[in-house]
C-alpha cells in the first residue's frame, strides 16, 4: 500500500515554509520631543541637542553647554480582517496585544572654542513589535516579532564665524537584536484538524555595527535656511539561538512523529540590513517663528531577501524574499514663540511604506502613513521642557489577494507621546 | 449642455453594463429559505459514516453558514453514526489500522417540516424525483430515505414545499460510483436515463419554485483524485521491503478476473480498489507460479485471482471517464437552458489530484495524510467539504454578482480559544449528559439493523 505521507514528510521542511521575514518600515524617526512635535521637519532647524540625530551641522549654532533627556511613548491600535475570498483567512480577525513602547533618548552639547561644538547622543532610531494577541490565526506565519536597537553617537560640528554655514559629522555605534516567534501546525490525520505541534523561537543576541552621519546647514540670510543630513546604511550580523519547543497534541503517535522531525535547538545567524537615510530641509522663519519643510529618502531597497542560516542541516536555511522599495517622506513643521516662556509647535507628515503588496503580512503589515503632530515648549531660566504628541494613521492596507499565503486587510493607528527635559548653561 | 447630457448618459450606461452579471442567472441569491439536494456528499458523510460531527460540516451546511441562511435544518444522527465512523487507530503500523467506532445511534425524527438538507446517501439522479421514504428499505438510498424523507414526498417535492428562495444541487456521483465500486462499467446509469432524470428534476424544481435562485455542479472525471483508486498498487509488493517486487527489473502485476471469468495479469494502468486492500494483504492476486515460493506461500490467498469487482482495467476506466464526460455535457446543457450556473466540481477534483497550498498548509489526494479524502477513500473530510462548498460559493458569487465570503481554513484550527495555542486538541467533543438526554427524549428509535447494514 502506498501511504505517501505528504504532511509527515514535509513536516521538517514545513518548519521553513511560511518563512519569518524581517520587518521593514522599522524606522522610528521620533528621537526628540521638539523635532517630533514638528513631525520631524527639523533638518533645516536642528537647534536643540537632538541635532546629533537630525542634522549634526545644527550643533554648531548651539553655543551653550546643554543637555536634554526624554522618551517617546508609542501605543498601537490595529486590526486585521481576513479576505472574504481567501480560503485560509476568510472571516478571521486579529489585533496586536496592548503594549506601551518606550523609546528613550538623551543628548548633550559641549561648545569647544569659537566655532566648534561637540555633541553626543543616545537614541533608538529603529525598532518594531508585531505581537499578535492570542488566539491569532496567523500564528503559523508570525506570532511575535521584536526588533530593538540602541545607538550612541558622538558628533562634531563647525561653523563659519558669521554663523551662515555649518557642517557636522558623527559616528554611530548601533546595537540591535531581534526575536521572531511562530507556531508550526500540521494536519492531524487522527482528527482532520490543523493542530499546533511546535513553537519556534528565533532569539537573536545583541550585536553591533557602525554607521556614520553628516550634515550641512546653510543660512544665506535671516529668513531662509537649508539643511542636508545623511545617515549611512549598515548591516548588523546577528547570531542567536533557535529554540524548537514541541506542543503536545494529546495523540501519542502524532506527538512521536512530530518529535522525530523536530529540529534540535541550535545556533542561527542572520544579517539585518539597515537603510541609508537622506533628509533635505528648507526652513523659513522670523524672530519668533520657524517653518521647516523636509523631504527624505530611505534606501529600504537594501532589504531584498532575508536569510537565516541554521547551524545544522535540519532545518535548511530560511530564505524569504522581501523586495522592498526605497521610500520618501514629506514633513512640514512649524514652531512659534508665543510668550517669553512658551513655544507652540505643529506638524504634518506623509511617509511612504517600502512593502510591495505581495509581502504585506503578519510579520509587518506596513502601509503609507499620514501624521499630525502638536507640541509645547517651555523655557525658564536654564531649564527647558518639550512635550507633544503625534497621531499616525496607517492607511488601510489590503493584500488584494496577492499574498501567496495570507490575505486580508490591515488597519493601524499609532499615537506617539514625547517629552524631553533639558538644561542649558 | 448637450455635451454634459451625453457624458451623464454614457456614465449611466457604463454603470449599467458594469453591474450586470456576466451570467444571466435565474432568481436571486437570497438565502432566506435555502434548500440543498444531493447524495452522501451533500449529507456530509465522512469516514463511511453519517453523523452529526460531520453533518455540521456538510457542504450545504457550510454554504448556509457563509451565506447567513437563518434556518438550515439537517437530519442529524448521533455519533458514531450510520455506518459507524471509521477512525484511525494506528498510523505507524503497515498498513495503518482504521477501525469503526462503536456505540449506540439515535436519530430525532420529530422535526415536523421537510429538512433543508435533502441529501440522501446513495441517491442517484433519478432518486431526486422518485424516493419518498415510504418505500421498503431495500438498498442504501431507500434506507436513508426512511428518516430523511419520512414519507413526506420526494426530495424535489419537499424542497418545493419549503418555498425555497435558493436551491443548491449536487447529484450524479452515485450514477458513476456504482460502476467504480463494482469494477464494471455495466453499472453506469445509461446516458438517456441520466438525461431524462436530470431534466425532470430541474423541470420540477423550476416549475415548483419559479423565482428561486439555483446552482448545480458537474461531476469529477479524475480517477486519480480518489484514494479509493490510488492507494493499493496493482503490482506485487514484497512484504519485507514494502517496495514493488521486481523480476527482471520489472514489477509483477496482480492476477484478477479481467471480466467474464477471463483470468489474467492486470494490464499496466489498472487500478486495485481500496476495498480490496484486505484481500491483497492476504495474497489474493499473486500468480500461482509465485504462490508456492516464500514469502508468498505464507499467505492464505496466494494463487487465487482478485475478483472483477476488485479491479478496474484501463479499458474500464476509459469507459467510465467517457460516460462521466457525457453526464457533464447533459448537466451543462440542462443548466444552461434554465439559466442555472454550474459549479465546476470536475476542476475542483483536478485541483485535489494535483495538490495545492492554503497558506502554509499543503493538501493532496493521498489516503490518510492528504487531508481532503476521508478514511473510506471516497467521501471528503470536513476540510474537503469546505473546499467543495467554497467552489459552490465562488460560482454563486460570479453568477449572481454576490460577495458571500468563502469558508476559511482557520475555523478548522484545533486551538483557536484564548490560551489554548500552547497545547491541547480541541476537536474531540462529546455530548453533555443533558444534551444527550434531550435528544433521547425526542428520538424515535429506527429499525437499526436495516440502517446499520446500509453502505454508501
Amino acid at each position: 500500500m502506498r501511504f505517501a505521507s505528504r504532511s509527515f514528510l514535509s513536516l521538517s521542511v514545513a518548519f521553513l515554509i511560511a518563512t519569518p521575514a524581517l520587518p521593514s518600515g522599522f524606522m522610528i524617526p521620533e528621537q526628540g520631543a521638539k523635532a517630533s512635535a514638528m513631525s520631524g521637519a527639523f533638518t533645516a532647524i536642528a537647534d536643540d541637542p537632538s541635532a546629533v540625530f537630525y542634522n549634526p551641522a545644527g550643533l554648531a549654532q548651539q553655543r551653550r553647554l546643554s543637555g536634554i533627556a526624554g522618551a517617546t511613548f508609542i501605543t498601537f491600535d490595529n486590526s486585521f480582517r481576513g479576505d472574504p475570498n481567501d480560503e485560509l483567512t476568510s472571516g478571521a480577525t486579529g489585533r496586536y496585544d496592548n503594549h506601551l513602547f518606550i523609546v528613550p533618548n538623551a543628548y548633550a552639547v559641549v561648545p569647544i572654542g569659537e566655532n566648534m561644538t561637540f555633541g553626543i547622543g543616545t537614541f533608538a532610531a529603529f525598532g518594531l513589535r508585531t505581537d499578535w494577541a492570542d488566539p491569532w490565526i496567523g500564528r503559523f506565519i508570525s506570532r511575535d516579532v521584536n526588533l530593538k536597537t540602541a545607538s550612541v553617537e558622538p558628533a562634531l560640528a563647525w561653523q563659519t564665524s558669521d554663523g551662515r554655514f555649518a557642517v557636522g559629522a558623527g559616528v554611530e555605534y548601533r546595537l540591535a537584536r531581534v526575536t521572531l516567534e511562530r507556531n508550526n501546525g500540521v494536519l492531524s490525520p487522527f482528527t482532520g484538524r490543523i493542530v499546533d505541534v511546535a513553537n519556534i523561537y528565533l532569539d537573536g543576541d545583541w550585536a553591533g555595527g557602525v554607521a556614520w552621519n553628516a550634515g550641512v546647514l546653510l543660512e544665506p540670510n535671516d529668513r531662509f535656511r537649508f539643511g542636508l543630513s545623511y545617515r549611512s546604511d549598515m548591516d548588523i550580523d546577528i547570531d542567536g539561538e533557535a529554540v524548537f519547543t514541541q506542543i503536545p497534541t494529546g495523540n501519542p503517535q502524532l506527538d512521536a512523529i512530530v518529535a522525530a522531525g523536530l529540529p534540535m535547538d541550535q545556533r542561527i545567524s542572520a544579517t539585518i540590513p539597515f537603510p541609508a537615510h537622506l533628509a533635505l530641509g528648507l526652513g523659513y522663519g522670523g524672530a519668533a517663528w520657524d517653518i521647516d519643510f523636509d523631504i527624505t529618502h530611505t534606501t529600504w531597497s537594501r532589504f531584498q531577501t532575508l536569510v537565516v542560516e541554521f547551524e545544522n542541516p535540519n532545518p535548511p536555511p530560511l530564505v524569504a524574499p522581501q523586495n522592498w522599495d526605497d521610500t520618501m517622506s514629506f514633513r512640514i513643521g512649524g514652531s512659534r514663540r508665543v510668550t517669553e516662556e512658551w513655544d507652540v509647535r505643529l506638524g504634518a507628515l506623509f511617509d511612504q511604506n517600502p512593502q510591495p503588496t505581495e509581502v504585506v503580512g503578519p510579520l509587518l503589515p506596513d502601509s503609507d502613513r499620514l501624521g499630525a503632530s502638536f507640541g509645547l515648549g517651555y523655557y525658564s531660566g536654564p531649564w527647558l521642557a518639550d512635550a507633544g504628541l503625534l497621531f499616525l494613521e496607517f492607511l488601510e492596507r489590503s493584500t488584494n489577494g496577492r499574498s501567496p499565503e495570507f490575505n486580508g486587510t490591515y488597519r493601524t493607528h499609532a499615537t506617539l507621546y514625547f517629552v524631553n527635559f533639558g538644561v542649558r548653561f | 449642455m448637450s455635451g454634459i447630457h451625453f457624458t451623464r448618459i454614457a456614465a449611466l450606461l457604463t454603470a449599467l453594463v458594469l453591474t450586470v452579471p456576466l451570467f444571466a442567472a435565474r432568481g436571486d441569491a437570497d438565502f432566506t429559505r435555502f434548500v440543498a439536494l444531493g447524495d452522501s456528499y451533500g449529507a456530509g458523510v465522512v469516514n463511511a459514516s453519517l453523523n452529526e460531527r460531520h453533518q455540521i460540516h456538510s457542504w450545504p451546511a457550510i454554504i448556509a453558514r457563509q451565506a447567513g441562511a437563518p434556518l438550515f435544518v439537517q437530519p442529524l444522527v448521533t455519533y458514531p453514526g450510520i455506518g459507524p465512523e471509521l477512525e484511525l487507530v494506528d498510523v505507524l503500523s503497515f498498513p495503518p489500522v482504521i477501525r469503526p467506532a462503536t456505540g449506540t445511534v439515535t436519530i430525532d425524527v420529530s422535526y415536523p417540516a421537510p429538512y433543508n438538507n435533502l441529501s440522501i446517501p446513495g441517491a442517484a439522479v433519478q432518486h431526486m424525483t422518485t424516493l419518498t421514504g415510504a418505500q421498503q428499505p431495500t438498498n442504501t438510498p431507500t434506507a436513508f430515505a426512511q428518516f430523511i424523507l419520512r414519507g413526506l414526498g420526494t426530495p424535489v417535492q419537499q424542497a418545493i414545499a419549503l418555498h425555497p428562495t435558493f436551491i443548491a444541487v449536487w447529484i450524479g456521483g452515485n450514477d458513476l460510483l456504482g460502476a467504480v465500486l463494482s469494477g464494471t462499467p455495466a453499472a453506469l446509469t445509461p446516458v438517456e436515463t441520466f438525461r431524462t432524470a436530470y431534466n425532470a428534476m430541474l423541470d420540477q424544481l423550476v416549475a415548483g419554485a419559479p423565482s428561486a435562485g439555483m446552482v448545480v455542479g458537474n461531476l469529477p472525471t479524475t480517477p486519480a483524485a480518489l484514494p479509493l483508486l490510488t492507494t493499493v498498487p496493482p503490482v506485487i509488493i514484497n512484504p519485507a521491503t514494502r517496495e514493488p517486487l521486481l523480476i527482471g527489473g520489472n514489477p509483477v502485476f496482480l492476477v484478477a478476473d479481467l471480466g467474464g471469468g477471463n483470468i489474467g495479469q492486470l494490464p499496466p494502468g489498472s487500478v486495485v480498489l481500496l476495498t480490496a486492500a484486505g484481500k491483497v494483504a492476504q495474497g489474493f492476486g499473486i500468480p500461482p507460479a509465485l504462490a508456492t515460493q516464500p514469502p508468498f506461500n505464507q499467505l492464505p490467498g496466494a494463487g487465487q485471482p482478485l475478483s472483477d469487482a476488485d479491479v478496474l482495467t484501463p479499458d474500464e476506466q476509459v469507459q467510465i471517464i467517457a460516460r462521466v464526460a457525457e453526464y457533464n455535457q447533459i448537466i451543462q446543457q440542462a443548466a444552461q437552458q434554465r439559466d442555472i450556473p454550474v459549479a465546476d466540481i470536475n476542476a475542483l477534483f483536478n485541483r485535489f489530484a494535483a495538490g495545492f497550498h492554503v497558506g502554509p498548509f499543503e493538501f493532496g489526494p493521498e489516503y490518510i495524510t492528504g487531508g481532503i479524502f476521508s478514511f473510506d477513500g471516497v467521501h471528503l473530510t470536513d476540510l474537503g467539504y469546505m473546499f467543495f462548498a467554497n467552489e459552490y460559493i465562488r460560482t454563486i458569487n460570479r453568477a449572481y454578482d454576490e460577495s458571500i465570503p468563502v469558508a476559511g481554513l482557520w475555523q478548522y484550527f484545533a486551538n483557536n480559544e484564548p490560551g489554548t495555542t500552547a497545547s491541547g486538541d480541541g476537536t474531540r467533543w462529546t455530548l453533555s449528559d443533558e444534551a444527550a438526554a434531550s435528544i433521547l427524549r425526542f428520538a424515535t428509535p429506527l429499525p437499526k439493523r436495516r440502517l446499520r447494514g446500509a453502505t454508501h
